[in-house]
């Protein structure tokens, strides 16, 4: 089957990602698609989940911290400031304690854990993961194309949906336990109906945005999951080690997409030896591409002459993925 | 006062009674045990305060809001050294 035939037969599948090591061309194929489904008259977001997103270098504006930014009709790209959102974050909690206790000072103990908890390594991933939930619960757009992160940042992102999950529930469950005991002290009491528990739809809250988040990464009927490989040893190996490990997670994986293979045709042209012994080597880890992920295999991308970089090069990398005439 | 008030009056002191009889102790342990859980709660979500660092910061910090008056005593509770009498309470 044909990349293009995947998106023409599944409308449905409106959250496309692509993944893979880092600098075989997720960013240049999520941007293709993007550029490819907005040709096709679909709204359209492609938005970088990467703390060093690229989607600014390839459609040649600043976009990073704009919002979704317009880069074309129907075609709209976005690249999170973690640093701004956690500061902002921090901020509102600030806010939220002055507000609630009536402080013109935050206490200093407070003060501390505040500026500690946002040092930890994780959080910069979890205000994005955070910031995700905002997007594609919005709805604008017809399509969300999510430029992911080199694989091991993605599992971690995969696991951490479900750790928080997991989190999440205990807590609750034990915010609810107490919940009754009050319950029962006001009957005993009879005072009137327990003030209802703020911390607990805090945490259910926090629960929906985790779920949403997640069950998009693993809905087979709405996500479409691609790898980007090139025809190399390692790439080959190091992928199938993450499609497996992604399979543990129910990542609704689609498809391979080989980059960077040297057009064939050249091979008849007067080439150096240098280029006659790269084909080789190509034709060679092709065929075992194809035997390992074998009708996986939806497209072969060739090596361009040059960067892909701004539009014109971005239509040549969309009509070579999903063919001419968008 | 009519008949119907003192009736009522007279009720609700029976009310009172009863439940300084039997509700109290009971209230008193709901109560107890819910302050207890509220402790571990706070362990649970702000660990990083007694330097136990527990997942995940980011959503904690959304409910810090919500625990900072119990933060103080939670803290003392935590770190205080338990006696004999502990058992006793």
């Amino acid at each position: 089957m044909s990349l293009r035939e995947v998106f023409d037969n599944n409308p449905d599948r409106r959250y496309i990602m692509f993944g893979g090591k880092g600098g075989l061309g997720k960013t240049t194929f999520s941007a293709a698609t993007a550029y490819w489904l907005a040709k096709q008259g679909h709204k359209v977001l492609v938005f970088s989940v990467d703390p060093q997103a690229s989607l600014s270098d390839i459609f040649k504006r600043d976009i990073f911290g704009k919002g979704p930014v317009e880069i074309m009709p129907n075609l709209y790209a976005q690249e999170i400031d973690a640093d701004r959102r956690i500061r902002e974050y921090q901020e509102e909690i600030r806010q939220k304690i002055r507000d609630m206790y009536g402080l013109d000072e935050m206490p200093e103990e407070i003060e501390n854990y505040i500026q500690a908890a946002a040092a930890e390594p994780a959080m910069e991933e979890s205000a994005i993961f955070d910031e995700v939930v905002d997007i594609v619960v919005g709805g604008e757009y017809d399509y969300y194309i999510y430029d992911l992160v080199p694989l091991g940042h993605a599992l971690y992102y995969l696991s951490m949906a479900s750790v928080y999950d997991e989190w999440i529930d205990k807590i609750t469950k034990l915010r609810q336990e107490m919940d009754e005991y009050q319950q029962v002290a006001a009957v005993m009491q009879r005072s009137k109906e327990s003030e209802e528990d703020q911390i607990l739809r805090e945490l259910q809250d926090i629960k929906y945005r985790i779920n949403t988040s997640s069950s998009i990464l693993t809905d087979k009927q709405k996500t479409a999951f691609f790898f980007v490989i090139i025809p190399e040893e390692m790439i080959i190996l190091d992928t199938q080690k993450a499609a497996s490990l992604f399979a543990k997670f129910d990542v609704p994986l689609l498809g391979y997409l080989v980059n960077r293979v040297i057009p064939p045709e050249l091979a008849s042209q007067n080439i150096p030896d240098y280029l006659v012994h790269r084909l080789e080597m190509q034709k060679d880890y092709l065929t075992k591409i194809d035997k390992v992920f074998g009708g996986q295999v939806m497209a072969r991308i060739p090596e361009f002459e040059r960067d892909i970089t701004g539009l014109p090069m971005i239509e040549r990398m969309a009509e070579a993925m999903f063919g001419g005439d968008a | 006062m009519t008949e119907e008030e003192k009736k009522a009056k007279f009720m609700d002191g029976v009310k009172s009674v009863l439940y300084g009889m039997a509700g109290h102790d009971m209230a008193r342990y709901a109560l107890k045990t819910r302050g207890s859980m509220e402790h571990l709660f706070i362990l649970i979500t702000m660990g990083d305060l007694l330097g136990i660092p527990i997942l995940p910061p980011y959503y904690s910090l959304r409910l810090l809001p919500y625990v900072v008056p119990q933060i103080s005593t939670w803290k003392r509770r935590m770190l205080r050294e338990k006696d004999l009498t502990d058992a006793l309470a």
